[in-house]
């Protein structure tokens, strides 16, 4: 291995690997508003890790997916749902369905599976990403976690956000990057999936009086 | 090629001019011209893909083959259908004061963004660009089953984006596990999602990354299926959905979205022995039909009724996918059509009961024979058929897939659930005792479903309840249904053998 693909590669790890960071901060943070931010900063870090893939490995296509994930989920995207917390009465999260300790010892946990899963897969990849495959599946992992340990709306969809996230570090890791229509469609689905989360969080507001999903208990079996 | 344009680019016409349009009766009048118009197209391209085997057009971005082109014609029927009823459906929820005249171009709108991103799902030819159009469907549907704003339908609405949107990103990560052992064999980066390339090296691709990838994706696009234990969002989606959006969900979106899984299956079997996706869909579907079953014993509404079943009927297609073969495949695919005709066929019944008795409730409802004898019929049939009697064509497509389950040979050393029925006996009383619980939940099935029809259908209308049913332009997609279900017992037309079984042979490749 040469030198320059040794130190690229190393790049292309830490980026990952702060973005997995981010992550568990996600978990560990009970301010909503910080959830958004630190969302932001992961999508900050996944586009330059996009950025650094297209421009240790020339495909030039990457640099358009990096553009959009810094106008889509580190501009638009967060700005929207910082505009449904400003209007909701709570900041914070107090109670949870799994509390943050436990929630961070499972996440540890959630990353020692994704390592253990793609453990058989990851000789094929390219040299430049391969650890990144494996990161990527547990930010997904992790994403999922989010949305099943937390109440409030807003919280669920910084959840699905990550695992998006997520597995866009696959698609750039695995394979640098999927065709263009392809990854242009997603994003356009995660824009429209993000605007939608939005109006929903406001009509629940208005019927419920609340954005807590344990709130929504009309219907049972 | 036209035909294709024209299914493309119809709903979207139509959905963008719904927003303009202001008066009704207009509105209805593009949404059935543009149905009428999709059926037509459908009609050409099915001739078209009999007599070449497959079309693909527009570059490469469009595919049909047999199976797709079986999925279109499903989508367009029941879309056409859907029209009709909505014709007098909706006019009706508007001059009720039950939805504003003004919503109703958005609900056209969204509903024709909902058919366009089905039948972009089916006719994609790449995997990303499917996953794209079923990410679609999601967004599409969501506001139309929170169309009625009440507190219970926002969240059914929530829950099932959040559930579905989540299900899909986990079958985004399975589509990209498939491109990365693609792009590896083929090379080209642009057209490596491509099923028309996937098609001739699905055996090279390692199998390690197909049988992840396919793990995924089935997870992912079975939460739009409904197979248990993904399938909570469904039965409130399906009760809080306007009667026509339910009997789309039910009937058009769950089949596009056992297509996504069947066209991976049929790559995967290339690279893996096909028990490996075999037994999982077996799995699935044999717990989705038994949980199924035993939840219907405890509805007490009967669109949620209705929703239950649509997992059993899901969880017996994919018994028939799974066992495989060309018998099982056959009549898991002709179970698609039946169950999209008999489930679209409740829910516009559910639909006028519900108009007229203002209650989801079973026990609020009696005496249909008498209060809508019309209605009350087409009750009974669609009960008849969900359970699978005869003369209705879901028996016909039932009975292939017990046959098919029967005759199976469990390879003994995978796992599969026979394992659950019997440990240690041989392969023949392993798959005796799978089809004899298998029937013994057809039973219960019988049991709930008869009760609770039975007890709408007869008896005394409550005082209040008007009697008597005016024929509407509502009930003619009901009739057609009624005679299609019949029809389709007695005998199968034979283009559309023709169809199905080179479909079959899509999906079942060695």
């Amino acid at each position: 291995m040469s030198e320059s693909t040794q130190l690229g590669s190393q790049l292309v790890d830490l980026c990952s690997v702060l973005l997995l960071l981010s992550c568990f901060a996600i978990v560990a943070q009970r301010r909503l508003s910080a959830c958004v931010d630190l969302f932001a900063l992961q999508s900050f870090f996944l586009a330059t890790t996009a950025a650094l893939v297209a421009f240790l490995t020339g495909h030039r296509h990457i640099y358009v997916a990096a553009v959009l994930t810094v106008v889509i989920k580190v501009i638009v995207l967060p700005r929207i749902l910082r505009k449904v917390i400003e209007r909701l009465n709570v900041s914070r999260e107090l109670v949870m369905n799994i509390n943050i300790p436990a929630g961070l010892l499972i996440c540890g946990g959630l990353v020692v599976v994704a390592f253990f899963i793609t453990q058989p897969i990851i000789p094929l990849g390219y040299l430049l990403t391969r650890d990144s495959l494996a990161l990527a599946l547990a930010i997904i992992l992790i994403g999922l976690f989010t949305m099943i340990a937390r109440k409030k709306a807003v919280t669920q969809m910084v959840g699905f956000l990550v695992m998006e996230n997520g597995v866009f570090l696959g698609t750039t890791a695995a394979a640098y990057g999927m065709p263009l229509i392809v990854e242009l469609g997603v994003f356009f689905d995660v824009l429209v999936a993000g605007l939608i989360a939005g109006i929903y969080t406001h009509r629940l507001q208005d019927a419920f009086d609340s954005v807590d999903t344990s709130e929504l208990t009309v219907l049972k079996e | 090629m036209w035909p294709v344009i024209v299914l493309l680019v119809g709903p979207v016409l139509a959905g963008l001019s719904s927003l303009v349009i202001q008066r009704a009766r207009l509105l209805h009048a593009v949404n059935f011209t543009t149905m009428v118009a999709l059926a037509v197209a459908e009609t050409l391209l099915t001739r078209q893909v009999l007599a070449d085997g497959s079309v693909t057009t527009l570059g490469t971005l469009v595919y049909v083959d047999a199976l797709s082109d079986f999925i279109l014609i499903i989508i367009t029927a029941i879309g056409l259908s859907c029209s009709l009823y909505m014709w007098s459906y909706m006019d009706e929820q508007v001059a009720r004061g039950v939805i504003a005249p003004k919503h109703l171009g958005i609900f056209f709108f969204l509903f024709h963004m909902f058919l366009f991103a089905m039948v972009a799902a089916t006719m994609a030819n790449s995997l990303g660009v499917q996953w794209v159009a079923v990410e679609g469907t999601t967004l599409a549907t969501t506001f139309l089953i929170a169309f009625f704003r009440r507190k219970e339908s926002l969240e059914a609405g929530w829950k099932y984006l959040i559930l579905c949107s989540v299900g899909i990103a986990l079958a985004l990560f399975g589509v990209v596990l498939t491109y990365y052992s693609s792009v590896r064999v083929l090379g080209d980066a642009s057209s490596a999602l491509n099923v028309t390339e996937l098609i001739g090296v699905a055996d090279r691709l390692d199998p390690n990354v197909l049988k992840l990838a396919f793990l995924f994706i089935l997870v992912g696009y079975g939460t739009k299926v409904g197979l248990v234990p993904m399938h909570t969002w469904l039965p409130d989606a399906y009760t809080e959905a306007p009667a026509p959006v339910a009997a789309m969900l039910a009937g058009v979106l769950e089949t596009v979205a056992v297509y996504t899984v069947l066209r991976s299956k049929a790559l995967v079997d290339q690279a893996l022995p096909p028990q490996f996706t075999g037994n999982l869909l077996l799995t699935f579907g044999f717990v989705s039909f038994v949980v199924a079953s035993l939840f219907i014993l405890l509805q007490h509404n009967y669109k949620r009724l209705f929703a239950y079943s649509s997992i059993e009927h899901m969880g017996l297609a994919m018994l028939g996918f799974g066992v495989g073969g060309l018998v099982g495949t056959f009549g898991g695919l002709f179970h698609l059509l039946n169950h999209a005709l008999a489930k679209a066929l409740a829910f516009f019944v559910a639909g006028n009961i519900h108009r007229r008795y203002d209650s989801l409730e079973i026990d609020q409802v009696r005496g249909l024979a008498r209060s809508q004898p019309i209605t009350a019929v087409a009750t009974l049939v669609a009960g008849f058929a969900l359970i699978g009697l005869p003369p209705f064509s879901p028996f016909v497509s039932e009975l292939l897939v017990v046959s098919a389950l029967s005759a199976q040979n469990f390879a003994s050393d995978t796992m599969h659930v026979g394992r659950f029925v019997a440990v240690t006996v041989s392969d023949e009383m392993r798959s005796l005792g799978l089809v004899g619980v298998f029937l013994f939940f057809g039973v219960v099935l019988f049991g709930g479903m008869m009760a609770r029809i039975g007890a709408m259908v007869w008896g005394t209308p409550q005082d209040g309840i008007t009697r008597g049913e005016a024929c509407t332009v509502g009930h003619v997609p009901v009739l057609a249904m009624i005679v299609a279900l019949v029809g389709l017992s007695v005998m199968i037309p034979e283009s559309l053998r023709t169809l199905v079984t080179r479909a079959v042979h899509v999906i079942v490749v060695r």
